[in-house]
């Protein structure tokens, strides 16, 4: 087998220039484009669309955090489970109503979970209405200053 | 959340039942409450303890049918189900585009043709041959026979699938996928949308079951299922919202609860992959399936799981031991840092094992990336620069990534047939438990039998909550009385809750997962042999009675209550990891994913290294080619083994022969 054969083989990360913008083949097995045959992903075509968050009233701020702990342990990629466990285990005690509403805007009404990922970590640039104070700390939170090992959950307090 | 049933506020009002006040005061109150009927589309009953002998409301639902789990799985089998007018609920412990389909990227495997001559039959062939052939050939039959319609439905229903300039849905190539079985060269088989596939199939799933009559109840999480006389009917689960318990008494009832990763120290999946269902059929006394095959991915980063490409020692990247040395070279002296996934994996802890593995502990081994030009780390592996800065604090520009072995997919789960009806094997015969289906990883069909290929996996949730959706539409019709449900159905999930939240357990969730995590790391990882595994179910029996009755909860509200949502998955853990670790010490071969010292080579009814003519078939006491089914006992944690033979025969042998088998090479 030459190397480029074997190299082939492995993960494609080959970036392909499709209707004027850079898409990367992200398979997390091993891949190859087809010879010769850009990725075209329509921009124009979106899935159905999903009902509107509805922000939840009445909630005193005790509830309030209590279900932002929970929704922030529990997302689906581990990423996110990573980040905003940790997130909330640091600063949500001390975040005021506003915050609070700010944050529950940010990890409830998004529809992918990837998109606040790539927030967080300044892959791309948050959305005006999410693009807040909370948004920053969250910002500042995945970059890692302090150099820690995230190796998970924290405890629950 | 438009389909949340809200009746919290209805409660409320029934005057003792006040929101946010402890689960010890929510008993006693409850005792003197009134009982109230409370409407949910006009038929959710709310009883008290005189007609069901439990001391505390319970509102009580009925369905056509009910699906626990929102994801791929359970989204297409309740999406399946409502549109063919079955009363439908779909009980979630996470909002439904929060499911752990989200994380997968890469694509769904369909034979389209789109960019070479492929046919499902060679679909077949790679799937057959990936499971080391320890897959239902009438199961993998169905998947790939299957797959390039439910594709196109999925197409049909929305799904942006990439494209290529003609048109035609564009298809790229994974390992393990190859044209006219094996011989004509690499496929490109899997379909996708960008880097997107597992969020979009979420997305276009749910948008398309709001069409229908499905009710969401998002963010409960299910405790038991519901059994009268050997026949599901229903499950019982608890709002996180408000702590109110349901039992949702249901003709069918669908688990689609994912997988189980959680079982290990490191692992690609989310925290929620927690094996909820596995827990719910072992309570139930119903077996497992092959739950001792789980795939490993060689390069998860240390303490934190997240996935670290191969595209990473494609570029030049390569891993280092303790002493600084490139061990791959002595273990794949040609592909080294480039064989296939298993080879390395093995290598690395064999490498940790011998006292060779970097870190304080020693239990882990580096990535080194640095010695390559930052414009090609930043430009051939976007991501990977942010991914090691954010989860490990490392700059790969002057450090190498600290890696080790990670849990990627379990294979095992809930046995079922080709249909998604649950099953166990009794007097050499394949039974059906009635009521009861599974899809997704949470299921075994079993069609990734001991190892799973790339972008088969979505497809597997599609084709089995499809299938799922079709078999109840066949035996079933919408708004048939709903079989009853035994008058205590549902006390024993009730006295659980009860004992964990009043129980005087002496050590925290999060102490006991670690210890679990850990034992399950060391000794059921990658590296298997007789004594480490002998050791590795001694550990798991050691914790078991600190999991299931020492825990100490420190949360003792009745909303929102994380700590006790933990503990209860916990619990679900231990199931699973129980019946992984007893499986893998009993199965004395090597086969797929599971790899053991002591027996290094497949044990099938023939040796199929050589000529089979002349020899004698093993009987199949004596080999391995069988699934094994552990019954495992939630109070003593004992586990009783059976054996189920593998299904040789397809559907129909006009349209593809089964594949006998053979030495797996690649």
């Amino acid at each position: 087998m030459s190397m480029s054969r074997i190299l082939s083989s492995l993960r494609c990360v080959r970036m392909c220039q499709v209707a004027g913008r850079q898409v990367r083949c992200l398979a997390s097995e091993a891949c190859t484009e087809p010879p010769d045959v850009p990725l075209h992903t329509p921009e124009h075509v979106v899935e159905p669309p999903l009902p509107d968050f509805v922000e939840r009233t009445g909630e005193t701020s005790a509830l309030k955090k209590a279900r932002l702990v929970y929704q922030s342990r529990k997302r689906g990629m581990l990423e996110n489970g990573i980040l905003l466990s940790t997130f909330v285990d640091r600063y949500l005690d001390n975040m005021n109503d506003e915050q609070l509403r700010m944050y529950d805007f940010i990890i409830n009404k998004p529809t992918s979970d990837w998109d606040i990922y790539y927030w967080m970590i300044g892959s791309k640039p948050a959305p005006e209405e999410f693009d807040n104070e909370v948004m920053d700390m969250m910002k500042k939170h995945a970059q890692n200053k302090e150099m820690e090992l995230r190796t998970g959950w924290p405890d629950l307090k | 959340m438009a389909r949340l049933v809200k009746i919290s506020s209805k409660l409320a009002k029934g005057g003792n039942y006040c929101q946010g006040t402890s689960w010890h005061r929510h008993l006693a109150g409850a005792r003197s409450l009134h009982v109230q009927t409370t409407a949910d589309r006009g038929e959710a009953k709310h009883s008290t303890g005189s007609s069901v002998g439990i001391k505390y409301p319970i509102i009580d639902h009925q369905y056509d049918a009910v699906v626990v789990g929102a994801g791929g799985a359970g989204l297409r089998a309740a999406f399946g189900l409502a549109s063919k007018g079955f009363k439908t609920a779909c009980v979630t412990k996470l909002f439904p585009t929060r499911s752990h389909t989200i994380a997968a990227q890469g694509g769904i495997n369909a034979a389209l043709s789109s960019v070479d001559d492929d046919k499902w039959q060679y679909h077949f062939y790679d799937t057959v041959k990936g499971s080391d052939w320890l897959g239902d050939q009438n199961a993998i039959h169905y998947l790939c026979e299957e797959a390039p319609k439910a594709v196109m439905e999925l197409e049909n229903y929305g799904m942006p699938f990439s494209r290529m300039p003609d048109g035609r849905i564009y298809q790229r190539a994974f390992g393990g996928q190859s044209l006219k079985y094996g011989e004509g060269g690499q496929a490109h088989r899997a379909c996708a949308v960008a880097d997107r596939t597992g969020h979009s199939m979420l997305h276009t799933l749910y948008g398309r079951s709001l069409y229908y009559d499905a009710d969401y109840f998002v963010e409960y999480f299910a405790l038991d299922l519901l059994m009268n006389q050997g026949r599901c009917v229903g499950v019982i689960a608890v709002s996180l919202e408000d702590g109110n318990l349901h039992r949702f008494n249901a003709t069918n009832t669908v688990i689609a609860t994912g997988g189980y990763g959680r079982a290990y120290f490191s692992c690609t999946g989310a925290h929620t992959c927690t094996g909820d269902g596995a827990g719910l059929v072992a309570r139930a006394g119903l077996p497992l399936e092959d739950m001792e095959f789980v795939q490993f991915h060689p390069t998860g980063i240390y303490g934190a799981g997240c996935l670290i490409t191969e595209g990473c020692r494609g570029e030049g990247g390569y891993l280092v031991n303790s002493e600084g040395e490139r061990f791959m070279e002595r273990y794949a002296p040609s592909a080294k840092d480039l064989a296939s996934r298993d080879v390395v994996s093995r290598a690395m802890t064999m490498e940790m094992r011998e006292g060779r593995g970097v870190g304080e502990l020693k239990d882990h081994i580096y990535l080194q990336l640095s010695h390559l030009p930052p414009e090609q780390l930043f430009s051939k592996l976007p991501g990977i620069s942010e991914t090691a800065q954010v989860f490990a604090a490392v700059d790969v520009t002057r450090e190498p990534i600290p890696v080790l072995p990670t849990v990627h997919y379990n294979m095992g789960g809930i046995p079922c047939n080709y249909l998604g009806q649950v099953i166990e094997h009794k007097n050499g015969k394949d039974v059906i438990v009635p009521g009861l289906y599974a899809a997704g990883e949470a299921g075994c069909m079993s069609v990734h039998g001991a190892n799973r290929l790339g972008a088969n996996s979505l497809l597997d949730l599609v084709i089995f909550g499809r299938a799922i959706a079709n078999i109840i539409e066949e035996n079933h019709k919408p708004g048939e009385k709903v079989p009853d449900m035994p008058a205590d159905a549902g006390e024993m999930s009730v006295d659980h809750i009860e004992t964990l939240v009043n129980n005087k357990g002496n050590t925290p969730t999060a102490e006991l997962r670690l210890k679990l995590q850990k034992a399950m790391h060391e000794n059921a990882a990658v590296f298997r042999d007789g004594p480490t595994l002998q050791e590795g179910v001694k550990k798991v029996k050691a914790i078991w009675p600190e999991i299931m009755r020492g825990i100490k909860l420190s949360d003792h509200g009745r909303v929102w209550n994380s700590d006790l949502i933990e503990a209860l998955e916990l619990q679900n853990l231990v199931i699973n990891a129980m019946a992984t670790v007893v499986g893998a010490e009993n199965r004395k071969e090597s086969r797929g994913a599971h790899a053991r010292e002591d027996y290094p080579k497949r044990m099938d009814e023939f040796d199929y290294s050589k000529p089979i003519e002349g020899q004698k078939r093993i009987p199949i006491e004596k080999h391995w080619r069988k699934h094994t089914m552990a019954y495992v006992n939630v109070n003593s944690g004992d586990v009783k083994l059976d054996y189920r033979p593998v299904i040789d025969t397809v559907l129909d042998d006009k349209k593809v022969q089964s594949i006998p088998p053979k030495i797996r090479q690649y």
